[in-house]
């Protein structure tokens, strides 16, 4: 029982993370139509920027708020000179174009940063709290984590369902050509909708980092487990993102804990086989309405 | 109101529209007849900028609009409602009319908003449903009041009576003659079903493969035979 219960408690605050990841990857999806293979890449030279503040005495707080902005500024930088110029072009054209930026930035920061794991500290103490006498796997510092993506896709949720801001992002998502014919400069909202993403990567990135070692391709297995629940989710979804991560963090903590953690990605791929043999869309995929 | 003048437009090596002018003015419909690839569509697409045109110019309003940016034509008071209605399926039926105002970035959007409703009452009812929930004649209603929205004094309209039922369309047509006749809109007005739009409209424009063959009252043209055999269908 109590490794049941420890074994759901670290799925959960991995699973939050998948989402996180998971979001981005729908948020872009939603808009452009591909996938942004250059994500993990992106939150991983974030991280490393936090790293450098916080090994230079920058406060810890000041530097993960740093690299959050700087994933903010490096996605709005991607989709505006990277990825629009090749944008008009077939749609395998820009998704080709991503796994460059991703070959480019791991080998980039094997050079600035070395290929040796570096450790990067966690925001809070990561000694699992004492419930009743017993320690349990849950730390203050994956409450941190679980509470800061509760926080961000709150804020996320508000700004795309409450705010003017959010309307003209969803039309230019769901339609460019109606959006721009209302005056929505569908251009600047898809470089919004990437630099959010690369926020939220970067936040996905950081939280994953705390209290263990990084190196330049650390960021890849999140990026699988992340894409697995997009797909999952339907790739369109919000609300299936976050299902989807929260299943995928689940299930790689019980087969990690019951069978073995050499299995846990065969276990990630065996999902995603089974939902797409059963259900191609993904399990909250819009796309049938769309067709309307 | 609306110039245009002479303009060629091409899809690669072929021209869909071949040296066309035209006008609209205040207060007045003016229809655009033609079989199917006369080049109808692509007209309306080349004046509100979703296509670019080889030669020729448009001129809203005195002011040269052949290279403006398409999200800037509904600012200068363009309103374009696209072939195949242009809602946005995803989006709730008020979202997609609170679409149509945004840009204004007017406090008002609320009573806008109820003028609308007044306008089209079965949209009040439906407000909250997603928009792919309605049916063909409450979508033409919904891109309609959404142009509306936007204050438009041009209004470009592409095929509205497609797929709808008889009784819809005359609902619709007689829907926008009172508008113009009450605010003084221009109404461009785009159509295949040539006798109901020459019923409502002013001026009709008869295009052929991408050339105007006519431009004439629409009572003339409705009762020119010849044109009528040849180019309307009726």
């Amino acid at each position: 029982m109590q490794q049941f219960f420890d074994a759901t408690l670290s799925g959960i605050t991995n699973g939050v993370v998948f989402a996180a990841f998971a979001l981005c990857l729908v948020l872009i999806f939603r808009a452009t139509r591909i996938i942004n293979f250059g994500q993990g890449a992106q939150a991983m030279v974030t991280t490393y920027l936090a790293l450098k503040l916080i090994q230079n005495d920058v406060p810890y707080a000041l530097a993960f708020v740093a690299a959050l902005a700087a994933g903010f500024l490096l996605g709005a930088f991607v989709e505006r000179v990277i990825v629009r110029p090749v944008e008009t072009g077939p749609e395998i054209n820009a998704v080709i174009v991503t796994l460059g930026i991703f070959i480019a930035l791991v080998a980039l920061a094997a050079i600035i940063f070395g290929n040796d794991l570096a450790a990067f500290p966690a925001a809070f103490s990561l000694a699992g709290l004492e419930v009743g006498g017993s320690t349990i796997a849950l730390r203050p510092n994956d409450l941190f984590t679980i509470g800061a993506v509760l926080v961000a896709m709150a804020v996320l949720l508000g700004l795309f369902r409450f705010t003017s801001l959010g309307l003209r992002m969803r039309a230019s998502a769901f339609n460019q050509e109606v959006a721009k014919l209302l005056g929505v400069k569908v251009g600047q909202m898809l470089t919004l909708g990437w630099a959010l993403a690369g926020l939220f990567g970067s936040l996905a990135g950081l939280l994953i980092a705390a209290g263990t070692p990084i190196f330049p391709s650390y960021m890849d297995a999140v990026v699988i487990f992340a894409f697995v629940a997009a797909v999952l989710g339907g790739l369109d979804s919000f609300l299936g993102a976050v299902v989807g991560g929260l299943v995928l963090g689940l299930t790689s903590a019980y087969v990690s804990s019951y069978v073995g953690s050499e299995l846990v990605t065969l276990a990630a791929l065996a999902i995603l086989m089974v939902v797409l043999l059963l259900k191609p869309g993904g399990l909250f995929s819009s796309s049938v309405a769309r067709r309307v | 109101m609306l110039e245009v003048k002479d303009l060629v437009t091409a899809y690669g090596p072929v021209l869909a529209l071949d040296g066309v002018s035209l006008s609209a003015t205040a207060g007045r419909v003016t229809a655009v007849l033609g079989a199917n690839g006369a080049g109808k569509t692509t007209l309306l697409r080349t004046i509100s900028g979703l296509v670019r045109p080889k030669a020729g110019t448009v001129m809203l309003n005195g002011e040269d609009v052949t290279r403006s940016q398409v999200e800037t034509m509904v600012h200068k008071g363009m309103a374009h409602v696209p072939e195949g209605r242009g809602l946005i399926a995803e989006l709730t039926v008020e979202e997609n009319l609170r679409l149509g105002g945004l840009f204004r970035r007017a406090k008002d959007g609320d009573s806008e908003l109820a003028r609308i409703y007044d306008l089209f009452p079965p949209l009040k009812e439906r407000a909250t449903r997603s928009a792919h929930t309605l049916s063909g004649g409450e979508r033409q209603m919904l891109v309609v009041g959404r142009a509306l929205l936007a204050h438009p004094k041009l209004l470009l309209l592409d095929e509205p009576s497609l797929g709808l039922a008889p009784r819809v369309v005359s609902q619709i047509f007689s829907l926008v003659r009172d508008l113009v006749d009450s605010t003084g809109l221009a109404v461009l007005l785009v159509e295949q079903n040539a006798k109901s739009a020459l019923s409502i409209a002013d001026t009709g424009v008869v295009l052929n493969l991408g050339r105007v063959v006519a431009t004439d009252d629409a009572a003339t043209l409705a009762a020119d035979e010849g044109l009528r055999h040849a180019y309307l269908g009726f």
